[in-house]
């Protein structure tokens, strides 16, 4: 290897990358066991220590690896597919089906999900009234705290939210990474503001009709989910299009290009999200001294967010996630984690530091329970 | 009314960006003060209405002469509300399309206080897919005062854009909201494609 490109590397000995990862040992034990560890059940106790140690472990290699993308990817995976499964499961058993009734609209108690935060604002702003049917405090997935949550993540992370907090976005990176090479290499980023063309069809639909119009018509992880009954032609019209949009976008396409086409092309909070990195203090940088142009960042970045004409201006554009794949991909070392106020290209393992831990932890808050969860769903049936 | 509001609301932003740098220098012309522009602007939305109301009019009782049944009306609207939204999308989506705005020929006009008028006249019957749409949905309407909501409708959403044009070229990134503006009319097209398939299977059951 390049001496250069060694000593810029991210790797830390095994000593100092635990050191590294001892705060974050502390942190999630004490919001995985709530303080207090339960040790009488056998089969949460086990759900909690291998979730607690699975975490961890990633947390360690991605200091020990000085890799980043592909330890996210496994937790954000995992995180995708427990809180589907816990979703499922809950609505079994508080309503034994997947698909909810108008009786349950009208009792308000469908779950909240943070896609409907686009839709939310006007009608809340205009006639102070919240446009969903769900809990506003208690209760399984509640507006209230769901709103905080993402309010406090896309503060803090930007669009790094779409990689680090969103319990959907697993899904179509899972499956963006199914192929080796991918099948279709050209596509158009034109498409990449279809995001802020549906984001403004729902915000004024949703605040015109007063209904959650991208809930009750687009979401395709409606299909993954809950969703209505069917009962008429129109909801077998909606169940349709749930079923295509996630087939298409969040299964096929991310096959097939290896781009999360879903978070790319489709979703208004990953809209929304984009505008907030203008304002979060991280970022990913390209010190334009250190770059060969080789564009293999423009080729791996899932989300569109770089193109030639960035990366030789050296500027990453909103749609960046912080995924850490076009870091991980640069055999030059010329892009990197950053913060903003700071020049590209000095201290990179201090800003790598510092978004690791903040970005792990928002990772790691959001997705334990539904991982724990699931494994004691699974451990249950052994012990 | 609603779904007409939204079609002229996402495709306002397409007609503004693409028109807005031709109304621009003709509106401005010559005018020093704010109460200049207001009352050419007021000329402007005027026209477009009086016209719209006019179309609107004219579109009904054509509508209500030809089609007499309501299967027939149904059938009708369904074909030409796929054909006109499919057009709108290819219109949105057409990256070979060269946006060429109507007002153009206004450069013909010398008379510089008919100038607001001669393009609130141009700018409504500009034939674009959202237009051909809004007839569509105006010809099959059971009454005239719904045919005029729904030309209201349209008239509402897509004269906000028109609002700020004085800002039009001060815009910092035009083309952004050019491209988000036609992926919008886009996606108001396919509302109207689910729309005319509603309105296609209705006239099969009932019919």
């Amino acid at each position: 290897m390049d001496e250069t490109v060694k000593n810029l590397s991210m790797k830390k000995s095994f000593g100092k990358s635990l050191l590294y990862a001892l705060p974050m040992f502390l942190i999630t034990f004490v919001f995985i066991t709530g303080g207090k560890p339960d040790f009488s059940d056998p089969a949460g106790t086990l759900a909690i220590l291998v979730t607690f140690l699975g975490m961890n472990i990633l947390y360690f290699l991605m200091h020990y690896t000085g890799k980043t993308d592909k330890f996210r990817a496994i937790i954000f995976i995992v995180f995708a597919l427990s809180l589907s499964f816990t979703l499922i499961r809950n609505m079994l058993e508080i309503r034994h089906s997947m698909s909810f009734s108008q009786a349950d609209i009208v009792e308000c108690k469908i779950p909240f999900c943070h896609l409907v935060i686009p839709m939310m604002i006007l009608p809340a702003a205009f006639t102070k009234s919240i446009i969903f049917p769900g809990t506003i405090l208690g209760g399984f997935a509640n507006i209230s705290s769901m709103v905080v949550l993402w309010l406090v993540a896309t503060l803090v992370l930007g669009r790094g939210f779409c990689s680090w907090g969103c319990f959907y976005g697993g899904w179509d990176d899972g499956f963006s990474r199914l192929r080796k090479k991918p099948v279709i290499k050209k596509i158009s980023d034109y498409w990449k503001w279809l995001p802020f063309a549906v984001l403004l069809m729902v915000a004024i639909t949703a605040a015109l009709s007063l209904t959650p119009t991208y809930c009750s018509w687009i979401c395709p992880f409606k299909a993954v989910t809950e969703f209505e009954q069917v009962t008429s032609m129109e909801s077998a019209a909606k169940a349709g299009v749930f079923i295509s949009l996630f087939g298409g976008l969040v299964v096929i396409l991310p096959a097939l290009t290896r781009k999360r086409t879903q978070c790319s092309f489709l979703c208004p909070l990953g809209a929304i999200n984009s505008l907030s990195n203008k304002i979060t203090p991280f970022t990913v940088k390209i010190d334009k001294k250190a770059c060969n142009e080789c564009f293999k960042c423009v080729e791996v970045c899932p989300l569109f967010a770089l193109t030639p004409e960035d990366v030789k201006s050296g500027n990453v554009s909103v749609f960046c996630s912080k995924c850490g794949k076009c870091v991980d991909a640069c055999s030059k070392k010329a892009i990197h984690y950053g913060i903003k106020g700071i020049p590209a290209g000095s201290m990179k393992k201090f800003s790598r530091n510092i978004f690791l831990f903040t970005s792990f932890f928002f990772i790691a808050l959001f997705s334990s329970g539904s991982i724990i969860t699931v494994l004691k769903s699974i451990f249950n049936l052994f012990i | 009314m609603l779904d007409t509001f939204i079609l002229g609301l996402s495709s306002g932003s397409t007609c503004l960006l693409t028109c807005g740098m031709v109304f621009f220098p003709y509106l401005m012309a010559g005018s020093a003060g704010t109460r200049k522009i207001i009352t050419d602007f007021s000329f402007f939305l005027l026209t477009r209405l009086i016209v719209y109301f006019l179309l609107a009019t004219l579109v009904w009782y054509f509508g209500k002469t030809i089609f007499t049944s309501a299967i027939f009306r149904n059938y009708i609207s369904g074909i030409l509300y796929i054909l006109f939204a499919v057009m709108l999308i290819w219109y949105s989506v057409g990256r070979n399309r060269k946006p060429d705005c109507p007002a153009k020929i206004v450069t013909m006009v010398n008379n510089k206080k008919l100038v607001p008028v001669f393009l609130g006249v141009v700018n409504s019957l500009g034939f674009c897919p959202a237009l051909l749409l809004i007839l569509t949905k105006s010809a099959t309407q059971g009454t005239i005062t719904q045919s005029y909501l729904a030309f209201l409708g349209f008239f509402a959403g897509s004269s906000l854009y028109f609002l700020p044009l004085p800002l039009a070229g001060r815009f910092r990134k035009k083309k952004v909201f050019e491209t988000i503006g036609t992926l919008a009319t886009g996606l108001a097209g396919i509302i109207f494609i689910i729309k005319g398939i509603t309105n296609l299977i209705g006239g099969i059951i009932n019919g």
